[in-house]
C-alpha cells in the first residue's frame, strides 16, 4: 500500500518535473529508440529484396531461423527499451532529489538569515541607544561592555550577510552587473576606509598604481567587496610597523592587483584551503572565515583568478587576475535580456 | 538645535522592540514618532496623521510592506510622503518593485541608525547637531 503511495507521490513529482522542462525527455527517447530499432530491419528488407531478390528465403528451414532471429531481436530490443527506460527514470529522479534539497536549503538559508536579522537589528537598536545616553547615562565600564556587546553584534551581522552571500553565488542567485569602473578609483576608496586601522598599527603603505584611472568592465560593489577583504585581510595580519605594498599592473587584455603584507605568512599546505569556507589564517583571529571563499566565487564570477603566494615568516602576497575588457558573457546576456 | 516637533514621523514595523529603539533614537532628535505594528494600521496611521516621513518594513502582517507602499503611492494624500524601507528580506523582486513605487532608500536590517536619520533630514529638510 505504502509502496503504491510512494510510487504515485514520485509519478506525480515526475510529471511536475517534466512539465517544466521543454522537452520531454521520455518522448525523445522513445523516438531515438524506435528510429534506431529500425536500422536491423531496414539492412535485412535492403539484403533481402536488393541483394537476393526472392522471399524464398522466408521459407523452410531457413525461414524458421529468420523468424526466430527476428523474434530474439524484438525481444532485446523491447527489454533494453524496460532498461533504459528505468535508468533514464532513476536519472530523472536524482535530478529531481537535487533539485528539491536545493529548494529547501534555499528556503532554510533565507528563513534562518530573517529570523537573524530581526533580532540582530533589535539588539544593535537599543545598544545604539545606551551608548548614546539615550536610556540615561552610563559609566565608562558599563560602556566599555555595551562597546563589546556592540562589536560582537556587528560580526555577527556580517556572518549572516557573508553566509547569505556565499549562498547566493552557490545557488546561482548573484548576477555580476558590469558597468565601466575605475579601479584604482576603487582600490584608493578601499585604502581610505581601511586608513585608520593602517595608522593605528604604525603600516608603511607602499602603492605601486600603474595609472590613475584605470577603467575596466566590472561589478563595482562586487569588487569593492573582493578589494575592501584582500586588504582588510592584509591590515589585520600585518604587525605594527609592518609593510604592505599595494601593485597594480595591466596590459590589454589583463590586470594584475597584488597585495603583499609583511606578516607571518601562510604554511604552504594552507594557501589553497584558505580559499575554502570557515578557513581561517590564525584560529585566534577574528573574522567569519567567509570573506576569502566569497572574494574568490566573486573573481570567478568576472572569470578572473585568485591565489596566494606566501612565505611563512615573511608575509603573504594576495594577487586577483581580471580580464579587463569583458563586458558581458552570453549568460550575463541572457540575464540581463530577461529582467 | 533640535528638529521641529511637527515633523512627524510613521514607523510601521511588526517589530515592536525594533520601533520602539527607533523611536527613543528619533524622539532624541526631536521628531515625533507614531507607530503602527501591522500594515493596516500602518495605512490608517498614514492618512489620520499629519506624517512627514515613513519608515516601513516589508515583512508585516495583514498584507504585506509593499501593500502598504502601494496604499500610500496610490492615494493622493500620501503620495509625497518620503518612505525608506528596513527589511531583513533578500527578495530582489521586492527591492525592485519597492524603487519603481518610489522610496528614498532601501536598507538591509540590521542597519545604522544614523542613516535612517540622514535620509530623514535629507527627505524633510532638517538639520540637527551630532551627540
Amino acid at each position: 500500500m505504502n509502496k503504491k503511495r510512494k510510487n504515485t507521490k514520485d509519478s506525480q513529482s515526475l510529471r511536475m518535473v517534466l512539465q517544466e522542462l521543454n522537452d520531454n525527455p521520455y518522448r525523445q527517447f522513445k523516438v531515438a529508440f524506435c528510429l534506431t530499432s529500425l536500422i536491423p530491419f531496414l539492412v535485412f528488407f535492403y539484403l533481402l529484396v536488393g541483394r537476393i531478390g526472392t522471399f524464398d528465403v522466408l521459407t523452410g528451414n531457413i525461414g524458421w531461423i529468420l523468424g526466430i532471429t527476428v523474434f530474439i531481436v524484438v525481444c532485446g530490443f523491447y527489454f533494453g527499451y524496460i532498461i533504459i527506460k528505468k535508468i533514464l527514470k532513476r536519472v530523472i529522479f536524482y535530478a529531481i532529489k537535487a533539485k528539491r534539497s536545493d529548494q529547501l536549503k534555499s528556503v532554510f538559508v533565507a528563513s534562518v538569515s530573517h529570523e537573524l536579522k530581526n533580532p540582530l537589528s533589535i539588539i544593535k537598536m537599543n545598544l545604539f541607544n545606551m551608548l548614546k545616553g539615550l536610556a540615561g547615562e552610563i559609566n565608562n565600564e558599563q560602556r566599555r561592555i555595551v562597546e563589546l556587546c556592540r562589536n560582537v553584534t556587528d560580526r555577527m551581522s556580517c556572518l549572516v550577510n557573508n553566509l547569505l552571500d556565499l549562498h547566493k553565488i552557490e545557488v546561482g542567485m548573484v548576477e555580476i552587473r558590469r558597468e565601466l569602473c575605475d579601479f584604482t578609483n576603487i582600490l584608493e576608496t578601499q585604502v581610505r576606509e581601511l586608513e585608520s586601522g593602517i595608522k593605528k598599527k604604525n603600516i608603511k603603505l607602499v602603492k605601486n598604481l600603474v595609472t590613475s584611472n584605470l577603467f575596466m568592465w566590472l561589478d563595482g560593489d562586487k569588487i569593492t567587496q573582493v578589494v575592501n577583504n584582500i586588504l582588510g585581510n592584509a591590515v589585520k595580519y600585518t604587525p605594527e610597523g609592518g609593510r604592505i605594498t599595494l601593485n597594480v599592473t595591466c596590459n590589454q587584455e589583463l590586470v594584475r592587483l597584488e597585495c603583499a603584507d609583511s606578516g607571518s605568512g601562510i604554511p604552504a599546505d594552507k594557501t589553497e584551503k584558505i580559499f575554502d569556507k570557515f578557513e581561517r589564517i590564525g584560529s585566534l583571529e577574528e573574522g567569519t572565515g567567509l570573506g576569502l571563499a566569497i572574494a574568490k566565487d566573486i573573481v570567478e564570477l568576472h572569470k578572473g583568478r585568485i591565489w596566494v603566494e606566501s612565505l611563512l615568516g615573511k608575509g603573504s602576497n594576495f594577487i586577483v587576475v581580471l580580464p579587463r575588457n569583458l563586458r558581458r558573457t552570453k549568460k550575463e546576456n541572457n540575464a540581463g535580456g530577461q529582467e | 538645535m533640535q528638529a521641529d516637533k511637527s515633523r512627524k514621523i510613521l514607523i510601521i514595523e511588526d517589530e515592536e522592540e525594533l520601533a520602539f529603539g527607533l523611536a527613543i533614537f528619533l524622539k532624541s532628535r526631536g521628531y515625533s514618532v507614531v507607530i503602527a505594528n501591522d500594515s493596516l494600521h500602518g495605512i490608517s496611521l498614514s492618512h489620520k496623521e499629519d506624517v512627514d516621513f515613513v519608515i516601513l518594513d516589508l515583512g508585516l502582517p495583514a498584507g504585506g510592506g509593499l501593500f502598504v507602499l502601494e496604499n500610500l503611492k496610490r492615494s493622493v494624500d500620501t503620495i509625497n510622503i518620503p518612505v525608506v524601507i528596513v527589511t531583513a528580506s533578500q527578495d530582489q523582486e521586492a527591492q525592485k518593485k519597492a524603487f519603481k513605487l518610489g522610496i528614498e532608500a532601501y536598507l538591509q536590517k540590521p542597519f545604522e541608525p544614523e542613516d535612517i536619520l540622514s535620509y530623514i533630514e535629507k527627505a524633510i529638510g532638517k538639520n540637527n547637531p551630532s551627540f
